[in-house]
């Protein structure tokens, strides 16, 4: 299986070690990561073990109370353990937000993907920077236009108003699929180009054997198109799946913030009204060797080669 | 087997083939011969079904196949560039077509285990393309498609990615598979040797049409326009008129004043302005006057060694130029050189009278 | 060719532009930490060209944002904008300055219902800025009902048609009120007494939005909602008639003020920008922008007519408000009542 590790390997995998002048180029990548990902999850590790004072000041003593609290052990007044699964719920339910949004993001990312990949050199270009306009705004300005464009005074009740299909406005904006619609909407970009990537580098011949040797389309694309696109497929996954895992601004402009999400609870602990940076890193923590996990188990069958 | 009826095919306003009617019998090794960029693939990709003819038809085993999609044809194709399925291993390239007809496994390995042994790759079962040679990937490519037992087999330059030595080994053994299956080969290439050496009919295409098409023999000895005169093999290409009818033959004076007798050809040609072909090997160098029809006087003006053969160039008194090639002597005893006299004769039969495009 | 010439001359560009300002000597400025779209720009513009110091703004959308910068930050920002029981908890940690009111003649301006006020009862901490009540804002299109206070709001009618804000420590002050409990009487007996109320509220609610909850009311997503009088004023203001503001018996109000950190490195300029902003003229300009309820007496009587009579923000008699003190760690019980029940 190839994986999307395999994208940052050279093709033979010919693992050769960098030398001098190899350490020195990444120098700054190194630099990169241990400023701006080693060292804040090394702080948050160790505020996770903390606790707040009443100001929400850090104070520094060692205690495993916010990770009962995550997994759902609490202590209740008498001060024994009880069982309160609300961020395990909580946790579920942004699984299953951002499980949604990266299957959607698939299905449409895919053949999307897939007519871009095989459009002739001179319409591509053009296809690809289509993909991308969205990238050229604010992300906080493409999600009010959602707003505009979604509420029961906006434009898409207006025009089925106007064509008669609906007598009343039909409240769009602030449910569950709103904010659906603004994560595959927010993340689709994010699945389509690394697929497109691997579709524009499939030799058309390999699919024509296919066809050939008697694959039909679908037996095609389920033997030969789908296993050598994967690592965009993979790739894509991860860049959608775990951003819209963390994403908070969505659910709360087009959902109305009604059900709290991972991303919101986090947010809330560090800037919200939560303020406990503790129980924030906690979680942060937790969501950081979820996804580990999770990444370790999809990559860990290496190709054999 | 194969029938191509009056097809056409346009790219956009470009005609990559024009009105080709071709039919490859049963059994045969037929080769698609031409340069480069002629059409020879779209041809092929016309009977596979990866593109559909802008006019006319294709017809397989009897049947109009125009409009079915290459899964429904019973013909296989073995690629260019081989594509074989990177992520599958040998085995499972190799068995691919019978796991889309949904065989049951065991027929599928046993199968599988012949093609393999057919095509000698025992021991490489679970290696993947990637870890394979040039000639190795060639015949997993081959394996690949033969297993669909396939009526017609297509191959397109299957050859001209391995070293000469490879090549010529190859050679052999496809030749030698086709006897043995007595499947139906079109086989594509623009190496005129391997042409000749391998088919029974070739087809010569230039420009999207088909020249020629015939046995080697007829193809190297009777070519039948300047074009294939010129891409199989060497050839002089003369203009010539017809001045007179002798019995069974016409004498042809060359533009520049020689003149030749050639055996009058049925139908006999329409017009007394003829082209004409010779092949350097025919033209036969002496230093005494021959005593034979078609002899006349030369001076060498440039010789070239190359290897096998030694190559002329030669001018006669009236001034038309000539190129002769002759066996190689030995060192010791090279024939000609420069600013010798020669005389030169040429069988009438050995000139030939070429179709006017 | 043309691109790199181009990021050539903007280097150039940007290095000439710089330069003055790395050469020239040490100015005069303030690091204002304020709330985003509550300062007007002319205002700070104004302040730099009378005085000379320049303003470096940096922005909160929350009084707990600002409190875990600042606490993290330490002695970096010279002016904060924080709300009453926020200055409460500061000044019990000992994280503000004393202010030096003698220094801030136009403290004069301020009306005596907003001064002596619970979280700073001696006036030792923070001048006010603005303020304002949390109050109910009716489609009066679309909603017939008369509606005096939270718990007609929440009668069951107007499920799914109601915006509030995204507030735990608000929601609970309305189920108190509600009860006829005092907003600042959280006790865990009291909360256990809110929970069933809020269990039935929650599920009415359609958006939480404490940012903006006028865009969804505008744009008919909702037909009430309980928000910031300053949102239901800017509504009124822009929709007249359509929108209507309802104080609720046991209202509270809010009071934003200002107040310098402990250690501030400009304090001066600190009381400088105060004082300038009490100026009746200066005020007005902030109460034009962001139609809260002024607290500067000398500045409403420069206002035009129309906004004093929008009761959103001048509600009818001056009513006498209570404000949110601090309260401490039960904070987290809140957070977790409330967290627990949208989680259902
Ligand atoms: N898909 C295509 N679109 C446009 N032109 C094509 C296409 N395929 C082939 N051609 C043109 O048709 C001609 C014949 O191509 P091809 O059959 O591949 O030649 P070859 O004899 O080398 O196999 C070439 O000039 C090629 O440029
Ligand atoms: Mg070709």
């Amino acid at each position: 299986m190839q994986t999307p590790l395999a994208l940052l390997q050279p093709a033979h995998g010919a693992a050769r070690r960098p030398g001098f002048i190899g350490w020195l180029l990444i120098a700054p990548l190194i630099a990169w990561l241990v400023a701006f990902v080693v060292i804040p999850a090394l702080i948050l590790l160790v505020y996770s073990f903390c606790q707040r004072d009443e100001l929400g000041e850090l104070v520094f003593s060692f205690s495993l109370e916010n990770y009962w609290r995550v997994f759902g052990y609490v202590h209740d007044e008498s001060g024994a353990f009880a069982w309160d699964p609300t961020y395990l719920q909580i946790f579920g339910r942004s699984l299953g937000c951002a499980g949604l949004t990266t299957i959607l993001c698939v299905l449409i990312g895919y053949p999307v993907a897939w007519t871009l990949g095989r459009a002739p050199d001179s319409r591509r270009n053009l296809l690809l920077t289509l993909v991308m306009i969205p990238f050229w705004t604010s992300f906080l300005i493409r999600t009010y236009a959602w707003i505009i464009i979604l509420s029961e005074n906006g434009l898409l009740n207006g025009l089925l108003q106007y064509s008669r299909l609906i007598s009343e406005p039909f409240p769009m904006l602030y449910t569950p699929g709103a904010v659906i619609v603004g994560l595959v909407y927010s993340y689709l970009p994010f699945m389509i180009l690394p697929i497109y990537g691997s579709v524009e580098k499939l030799d058309n011949s390999i699919v024509e054997a296919a066809l050939d040797l008697g694959a039909g389309p679908l037996q095609a694309f389920l033997n030969v198109i789908l296993p050598l696109t994967r690592p965009g497929v993979l790739a894509g996954i991860l860049l959608v799946f775990i951003p819209a895992m963390g994403m908070f601004a969505i659910s709360d402009l087009m959902g109305g913030k009604r059900v709290p999400l991972i991303g919101n609870v986090i947010q809330d602990q560090f800037s919200g009204q939560a303020r406990d940076w503790p129980f924030g890193s906690a979680l942060g923590m937790s969501v950081v060797v979820l996804f580990s996990i999770a990444f370790w188990l999809g990559t860990r069958r290496q190709p054999e080669s | 087997m194969v029938e191509l009826r009056n097809v056409t095919k346009k790219f956009g306003n470009f005609h990559a083939i024009r009105g080709v009617d071709l039919n490859v019998r049963a059994g045969e090794f037929l080769t698609l011969l031409g340069p480069s960029g002629c059409g020879k693939t779209t041809l092929l990709r016309m009977i596979s079904g990866f593109d559909a003819p802008t006019e006319g038809s294709v017809w397989l085993g009897g049947e109009d196949v125009t409009h079915l999609p290459p899964y429904r044809r019973n013909v296989n194709q073995v690629f260019q560039s081989y594509a074989l399925f990177p992520h599958l291993t040998v085995e499972e390239n190799i068995g691919f077509g019978l796991r889309m007809q949904k065989l049951p496994r065991l027929e599928i390995a046993g199968r599988v285990q012949s093609a393999i042994a057919l095509v000698s790759l025992q021991g490489l079962e679970a290696r993947k393309p990637g870890q394979l040679s040039g000639g190795q990937r060639q015949r997993v490519a081959l394996a690949r498609a033969l297993i669909c037992q396939p009526k017609v087999l297509l191959l397109d330059e299957p050859l001209s990615a391995l070293d000469a030595k490879l090549r010529h080994q190859m050679q052999g053994e496809l030749k030698r598979l086709q006897k043995m299956l007595g499947i139906t080969f079109v086989f594509v290439t623009h190496d005129q040797e391997e042409a000749l050496t391998m088919s029974d009919r070739i087809a010569v295409v230039n420009q999207g049409r088909i020249e020629q098409l015939g046995d080697s023999a007829a193809i190297y000895h009777a070519p039948q326009t300047a074009f294939v005169a010129n891409f199989i093999g060497r050839a002089n290409i003369l203009e010539a008129n017809a001045v007179g009818v002798e019995g069974g033959f016409i004498r042809l004076r060359i533009a520049s004043g020689v003149e030749v007798l050639v055996p009058n050809p049925n139908p006999s040609p329409t017009t007394s302005r003829l082209v004409v072909s010779i092949r350097p090997e025919k033209i036969h160098l002496q230093s005494q006057r021959p005593t034979q029809e078609n002899v006349f006087e030369a001076v060498v003006e440039e010789e070239l060694f190359k290897g096998p053969t030694h190559q002329l160039e030669i001018k006669t008194a009236s001034g038309l130029s000539l190129s002769v090639m002759a066996a190689s002597q030995s060192i010791m005893q090279t024939a000609f050189h420069k600013g010798d006299r020669v005389w030169c004769a040429v069988h009438p039969n050995d000139i030939v009278i070429l179709r006017a495009d | 060719m043309k691109t790199t010439r181009h990021t050539f001359l903007l280097t150039l560009a940007i290095a000439v532009l710089a330069l003055p300002a790395m050469a020239a000597p040490k100015k005069k400025v303030l690091n204002l930490f304020c709330w985003s779209e509550y300062v007007p720009d002319s205002v700070i513009k104004g302040f730099t060209k009378e005085t000379g110091i320049k303003v470096n703004v940096e922005n909160y959308a929350s009084n707990e944002e600002m409190l875990s910068k600042l606490l993290v930050a330490g002695s970096k920002y010279d002016l904060i904008q924080p709300s009453e029981y926020t200055i409460e908890a500061l000044a019990k940690a000992n994280k503000l300055e004393t202010l030096d009111l003698s220094r801030i003649p136009n403290f004069k301006n301020i009306g005596a219902p907003f001064k002596s006020l619970p979280h700073d009862p001696d006036n030792k901490f923070s001048v006010p800025w603005m303020t304002g009540s949390v109050g109910i804002v009716i489609n009066t299109r679309k909603v017939k009902d008369e509606i005096k206070g939270y718990a007609d709001v929440f009668s069951g009618k107007y499920k799914n048609r109601i915006v509030v804000l995204d507030d735990n420590r608000e929601m609970v002050s309305w189920a108190l009120a509600t009860l006829g409990l005092g907003v600042n009487d959280i006790t865990s007996e009291n909360l256990a007494k809110v929970k069933p109320i809020l269990q039935g509220w929650i599920p009415q609610i359609k958006v939480y939005n404490s940012d903006s909850p006028k865009t969804p009311l505008a744009n008919g997503d909702v037909d009430l909602g309980i928000v910031w009088s300053g949102e239901a004023a800017i509504l009124i203001k822009e929709h007249g008639e359509k929108f209507k503001y309802v104080l609720p018996e046991n209202a509270h109000m809010f009071i934003d003020s200002l107040a310098i950190p402990k250690g501030a490195p400009n304090a001066d300029a600190a009381h400088q920008f105060i004082d300038y902003i009490l100026r009746p003229e200066v005020s007005k300009i902030i109460s034009e922008n962001f139609p809260y309820t002024n607290p500067n007496m000398e500045a409403r009587k420069l206002l035009p007519e129309a906004q004093l009579k929008n009761t959103a923000s001048y509600p009818a008699g001056d009513p006498k408000l209570d404000t949110f003190k601090d309260i401490g760690k039960v904070t987290k019980e809140i957070d977790k009542l409330v967290t627990d029940l949208k989680n259902k």
